[in-house]
């Protein structure tokens, strides 16, 4: 299956993070907002994003949840809804806004999953990921519900 | 990391005026706290332990975002691995 997406900036700094960044390949398509790119670039540019195929693109602003949302989350939101593609975010509030307009949401938890269930790491390396993204990325996620995805892993 | 966290400690405790065995107290029961809590949703989020008494335990707020990572989680692991 084709897989085409979207990113704000939560995914691109936290893939980065723990050095994962290299998983985001596993799209077909990788699009990324001119305003995220600016949001990243702003912290520097992550190791690895040079590696990465990526088309950058314009974008306007979707009004979507758009008082709580930034200019990174608002602009990828709306790339998601004009194109269609799946919006990769780490954000509840942007989550929950796309999801209510029926765009297809995945963080980078999902995206370490992806990479575990297309080949590209093992169970031990998915996890060890999952673990890192808790742990040693400014991602914020309960220990306890990074330890439930694990088992998801391990029930496959 | 050891001489890391005796520069931390000492900065603290010139910061705060404290003496640096307090500062070490202080730490201790800040992780204790979070380390309790982790281990009080983990058996929520397992089912050996009810929605209230989570809450009386942790608190609602992070009870109710627990929820809301677990559902992120759930679909996110789901999808990843039949995508």
């Amino acid at each position: 299956m084709t897989l085409a997406a979207v990113s704000d900036t939560g995914p691109l700094i936290h893939l980065a993070e723990i050095d994962s960044l290299e998983l985001l390949s596993t799209f077909d398509t990788l699009l990324v907002p001119e305003t995220v790119y600016e949001e990243v670039e702003a912290g520097g540019v992550p190791d690895g994003l040079a590696d990465l195929s990526y088309e950058l693109v314009e974008a306007e602003e979707s009004q979507l949840g758009s008082e709580e949302l930034d200019a990174g989350e608002r602009a990828a939101i709306a790339v998601a809804e004009d194109r269609g593609v799946v919006l990769l975010t780490d954000d509840l509030a942007a989550r929950e806004a796309a999801s209510a307009a029926g765009i297809e949401v995945h963080g980078s938890i999902g995206i370490i999953a992806l990479g575990y269930g297309r080949g590209l790491l093992d169970r031990d390396e998915a996890v060890s990921r999952m673990r890192a993204l808790q742990r040693e990325t400014s991602l914020f996620v309960t220990e306890a519900v990074v330890e439930r995805g694990i088992r998801m892993l391990d029930e496959r | 990391m050891a001489a890391e966290i005796s520069d931390r400690v000492r900065e603290i405790a010139e910061a705060r005026g404290l003496p640096e065995s307090e500062v070490f107290e202080q730490a201790l029961e800040r992780g204790l706290e979070d380390l309790w809590e982790d281990i009080v949703l983990a058996r929520y989020l397992d089912d050996e332990l009810d929605r209230e008494e989570a809450i009386d335990r942790v608190g609602r707020t992070k009870v109710e975002r627990a929820e809301r990572e677990r559902e992120v989680v759930e679909e996110d692991v789901d999808w990843g691995l039949n995508a």
